[in-house]
């Protein structure tokens, strides 16, 4: 035997997994909505990347979208609404060996999430960001949402939204130290693919807005897309993505864009009809917040509680300060 | 031949002196000229002393005192005059240190610096003090300082080593500290799980003092019961996670780890630097199977931490874990074992058991020094046995093939640092062959000049073998240490003044009975020859040697020396030492065969083919010339044939673009396809959104990667194929024809299915 037996034994377990292994629990989102492509997207990638299910983390914020976690069976963190990002930036950051996945919807992420977002991106923190833009609230059974359609009639907009949607590429593409973004729609699963296949493999992070029809509450909104190819602009180039000869014939309107472009990547993100599709900015030297913070000490329970402690402390409501009856209660005290 | 040059001749042939006429050199303190500069070594900067630097790793654990003083001042000192002061009192300091090493001072650079800038202070009236004590602030390595001395290679090596102990410590640590942690944590988090952690008691224990009057930890225990997750840790994972982790934290060949329990008795850590190649081999053996048992503790830790041990695969293989299972990666985790050797005279013993302990492949790093080139036991043999033994250790270590071997004069220890530092993380054996220049009992030699001598001489070359960098001799060999590497011996400029004050400028060699010259043990075999009887007869000895040895002398090689008062002389040498200097070169070429320098092969190959190559072109030219010449007045030139191309024009130069074919006729657009019978889905352009398979489970279903397919056609009827398609968004399900002519309504369909054919 040429190979030692210990290495030869810490590869004889890597046996393949099924797409089955990552189906958490049963979608409970409507039939038809997009967040199921998303979703089957997701679970092909870490299938086919053979990731451990134990070593994979996604994290979300609240909205139909961010019930994603429930529906992988990895680690999961279902937070609260708009934190996401700072959840997943924390688990990088004590464990920068999980591979960290974010979802979040255009509510969570561009409305209530929108200052995590713009320092997330300045952080650059090695994660996979995908924001399912439906352009509605879908939990809160249609709330007007950032990215909503001017003159979209909802439930808070009952005589139409008043203002142009946000649009998040640009945004994105704005902030100091972006390193990936990229755009692509539920309804060219090939291409959904492809896009966070290689969001994943960007080492930093990597913004992927996934436009995501809702038919419950938006039903024909997206319709003249999904059924005009020619609406649709792919980006293609060989640093980005590359459209197979099948699609190509259904997706004919193509341009090269060199994702390594920014000041294109803006003049692209901001045409929105046709909507463009593919990497639209890409730079690998981008450093990591990550990697720059991480610490060489060990991180020990002592270590752990300790600094939970000190943090803590700086909120504690000592018992002694307890309030005599008719007295009002201490504030918190920061430090 | 005269008589005067007959005597020279005599002397060069047979050692013998006339009785007078020809001086006995060890009578007389003379030098090789090329080494006239030397006298003073305090006053030159250059690589000694060196400070053996505490606390780093790699190159920067090695640096020069004149280096460290020039990264000081380039601190410390502001450019221009305003920092003029400082660098002059500051380099003073520094030959104030080097006198103080000279004298045999031993301390650290710091100790020696205020030493230094003390003495320095009471013999001048210039300011010093300031100046000294804000360059001190600069100084940002301390550590033992070394002269070249007999000491040095011994210290050199052991500090350069246990370097790389702290740095394999480190990386050992850092992984090792990781997996007990990571596995305490699996066995905390199965505690967290057990019955026993919901216990009022253990909650209450877990909340602190200051609130546990607050919450009622009875009815905490009762939730928590309820809610209990299924399943602990398997007793066989629980055993073997605990047996991983009493073997990694009771490990001695590394300090403790920091994240033992407080309590825990710490154990010495195993030694590894040994008197003898037997007594580390012996520690090696002895200490195999806590090696064996640590290996495999790290292999199941890294196992159980990914969760990744499965009992079928792996116990299989764990239970017969023995010494064959480590692979180099896990012997490059442990330390290596330092031995530190002196070569005594005659010793051959000693060498063969060094050459069995390298052959083991063991990660041993040995240091032989050798402090005598120039045998004296040898010498009444008639044969300069110089360097063969140690040369010969040497050589035999590369034959081995996977002993990495550094061959260097102590002088040219710190300028080979890298070599060095590469060969104490090389994870086989690794010799380091070491001529200190020290000859024992001789007061007189300066060590480093011996050395640095013996190596400009090719007396004791330097060479490295790195079996680690590549499949061949050209990656692994190198040479180029040596002063000159392409020449025979050395050659420098050398100038002086003749006897009428005019400046002479020479090149001159130095070579191999230069470094003989040097010891006053072989002074019988020059003669001084006055300058009276200087010949055009007598040749420098490395023109001499460059030439074949001669069947009757005329001609005496001789070489220059100088006395103490500079003055030049002319010293003629025996064909004995003639010999041995060959002899001296003839292996020095060997070398540099190895080396790639003048390769015997490379010259057979290289001469072979331009032979075949001229023989060629002979062939062709003489075949032009054979050719009848074109008739000289062809009135028609259009009729003349052309000449015949030369055959390497004729052919097309390779990767020509072939010649452009007629274009071919547009390729017919693919014709439109046929609508199918059958019905399909455009599975590939599915977005899995669940509408077709709630309409009929059996019939649609998703594949591998939870994308649509039709199963079974004949499992629903045409109009749920029908419906599938109008409700699929993507319009990619095109339910063909209807299989069942008798389906009711099957007129209204079939118009509704038109637009999905
Ligand atoms: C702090 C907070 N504010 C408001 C809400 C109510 N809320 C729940 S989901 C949601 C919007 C979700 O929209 P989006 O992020 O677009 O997700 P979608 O449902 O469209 O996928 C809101 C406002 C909440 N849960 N928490
Ligand atoms: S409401 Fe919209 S976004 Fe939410 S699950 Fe239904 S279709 Fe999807
Ligand atoms: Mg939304």
């Amino acid at each position: 035997m040429t190979i030692p037996a210990t290495e030869w034994m810490s590869e004889i377990d890597d046996e393949p997994h099924l797409l089955e292994a990552y189906q958490g629990s049963l979608p409970r989102w409507c039939t038809g909505c997009g967040d199921n492509a998303i979703l089957a997207a997701v679970q092909r990638l870490c299938r086919d990347e053979g990731l451990t299910p134990e070593k994979t983390v996604f994290v979300s914020g609240i909205g139909c979208s961010s019930r994603f976690p429930h529906y992988m069976r990895t680690y999961g963190f279902h937070g609260i609404h708009g934190r996401a990002l700072p959840v997943a930036e924390g688990i990088k950051m004590a464990r920068p060996d999980l591979h960290v996945f974010v979802n979040t919807g255009d509510g969570d992420c561009c409305s209530i999430g929108a200052a995590h977002w713009i320092h997330a991106i300045r952080y650059n923190m090695n994660m996979t960001v995908m924001l399912h833009d439906n352009h509605i609230y879908g939990l809160t059974k249609k709330q007007v949402s950032p990215t909503s359609p001017r003159g979209l009639r909802s439930n808070t907009t009952p005589r139409g939204a008043y203002l142009e949607p946000l649009n998040p590429l640009t945004v994105t593409l704005g902030v100091t130290n972006v390193s990936f973004v990229a755009q692509a729609v539920d309804w060219i699963p090939e291409l959904l693919y492809d896009i966070i296949s290689a969001a994943f493999h960007h080492k930093g992070l990597s913004f992927v807005r996934i436009i995501q029809r809702c038919p419950e509450y938006l039903p024909n909104l997206l319709d003249p897309w999904v059924q005009d190819p020619m609406r649709t602009l792919l980006l293609t180039h060989e640093n980005g993505i590359q459209v197979s000869p099948g699609l190509a014939k259904v997706y004919k309107n193509q341009v090269r864009h060199d994702p390594s472009d920014l000041n294109k990547a803006r003049e692209v993100a901001s045409a929105e009809d046709p909507i463009p599709v593919g990497l639209l900015y890409w730079n690998p030297a981008v450093p990591c917040y990550d990697v720059i913070r991480q610490s060489p000490q060990l991180r020990t329970p002592d270590l752990i509680r300790a600094g939970l402690d000190s943090e803590l402390d700086k909120f504690t409501i000592w018992p002694q300060d307890e309030p005599k009856r008719g007295q009002a209660r201490p504030r918190a005290r920061p430090s | 031949m005269n008589l005067e040059h007959l005597d020279l001749v005599t002397f060069h042939v047979t050692g013998s002196r006339p009785a007078s006429g020809l001086d006995d050199v060890g009578k007389l303190t003379l030098k090789p000229a090329l080494l006239a500069g030397y006298r003073d070594l305090t006053r030159l900067r250059y690589d000694y002393p060196l400070v053996l630097a505490a606390g780093e790793t790699g190159e920067e654990c090695l640096r020069s005192v004149s280096a460290t003083i020039d990264d000081v001042l380039k601190q410390a000192a502001p450019g221009g005059l305003e920092g003029e002061a400082l660098r002059k009192h500051t380099l003073r300091l520094e030959r104030e240190i080097r006198s103080l090493v000279a004298q045999g001072a031993k301390a650290t650079l710091r100790a020696l610096w205020d030493r230094a800038a003390q003495d320095l202070a009471s013999r001048t009236n210039e300011p010093v003090a300031d100046n000294l004590s804000r360059a001190r602030d600069a100084l940002t390595v301390d550590g033992e300082v070394i002269d070249c001395d007999a000491t040095a290679p011994a210290k050199l090596i052991t500090h350069a080593w246990a370097a790389d102990h702290r740095r394999k410590a480190r990386a050992f640590l850092k992984d090792v500290n990781t997996l007990i942690v990571r596995l305490t944590d699996i066995l905390r988090a199965d505690y967290m799980k057990s019955s026993d952690a919901r216990t009022a008691d253990h909650l209450k224990a877990s909340i602190g003092t200051s609130h546990a009057d607050v919450f009622d930890f009875k009815a905490l225990s009762r939730v928590l019961a309820r809610t209990a997750v299924e399943g602990s840790l398997p007793e066989t994972r629980r055993a073997r996670i605990n047996w991983a982790l009493s073997v990694l934290k009771s490990q001695r060949f590394y300090p403790d780890p920091d994240c033992r329990p407080q309590g825990e008795t710490r154990t010495e850590p195993l030694s590894f630097t040994f008197e003898s190649g037997a007594a580390a081999l012996a520690a090696f053996r002895e200490r195999l199977p806590q090696m064996v048992e640590l290996a495999k503790a790290i292999s199941i830790a890294e196992l159980e931490v990914e969760n990744r041990y499965r009992e079928a695969k792996h116990d299989p293989v764990f239970s017969h874990f023995d010494e064959g299972a480590l692979g180099p990666k896990d012997l490059a985790l442990f330390p290596s074992y330092l031995v530190c050797l002196r070569l005594r005279p005659g010793d051959g013993a000693q060498s063969a058991s060094l050459v069995e302990l390298l052959s083991t492949g063991l990660p041993v790093k040995v240091l032989v020094q050798i402090d005598d080139i120039l045998e004296g036991a040898t010498l009444a043999e008639g044969q300069f046995a110089f360097g063969v033994k140690s040369l010969r250790l040497a050589t035999m270590a590369v034959g081995l093939n996977s002993v990495y071997v550094l061959q260097s004069s102590s002088s040219n220890l710190f300028q080979v640092r890298d070599r060095l530092i590469k060969g104490m993380a090389y994870p086989g054996p690794t010799l380091f062959s070491v001529y200190s220049g020290a000859l024992l009992g001789a007061a007189d030699t300066i060590p480093y000049l011996s050395a640095a001598a013996a190596m400009q001489s090719r007396a004791f070359p330097a060479f490295a073998y790195d079996p680690g960098a590549g499949p061949d001799w050209a990656s692994r060999f190198a040479i180029d240490d040596n002063p000159q590497p392409d020449q025979d011996w050395p050659v420098q400029g050398f100038s002086y003044q003749d006897e009428n004050r005019q400046r002479v400028a020479e090149d001159v060699a130095f070579t191999f009975v230069d470094f003989v010259a040097c010891d006053g043990r072989h002074a019988s075999h020059f003669a001084r020859v006055p300058r009276a009887r200087w010949n055009g007869a007598m040749i420098p000895v490395g023109e001499y040697l460059a030439h074949p040895p001669e069947r009757v002398p005329e001609r005496v090689p001789y070489l220059l020396m100088v006395d103490e008062n500079d003055v030049l002389q002319r010293v003629i040498v025996d064909d004995r030492l003639i010999l041995a200097a060959r002899r001296c070169a003839d292996m020095w070429h060997s070398l540099q065969e190895l080396g790639g320098i003048h390769n015997s092969h490379a010259r057979r190959l290289l001469e072979r083919e331009k032979k075949r190559w001229d023989q060629e072109k002979e062939r062709e030219l003489a075949a032009l010339r054979a050719r009848p010449q074109p008739a000289p007045a062809a009135r028609t030139p259009e009729a003349v044939p052309p000449a015949p191309a030369p055959a390497a024009e004729a052919r097309a130069p390779e990767g020509a673009a072939p010649a452009p074919k007629p274009a071919a006729p547009a390729a017919a657009e693919a014709a439109e396809e046929k609508p199918s019978d059958d019905p399909y889905v455009e599975t590939p352009r599915c977005t899995t959104c669940n509408e077709c398979t709630q309409i009929n489970p059996k019939m649609f279903a998703y594949n591998e990667n939870k994308q649509a397919y039709i199963a079974d056609p004949g499992a629903g009827t045409y109009r749920e194929l029908v419906e599938a398609a109008e409700s699929c968004q993507v319009s990619i399900i095109h339910p063909g024809k209807p299989r069942n002519q008798n389906e009711p309504g099957l007129e209204e369909l079939i118009k509704r299915a038109e637009p999905f054919l």
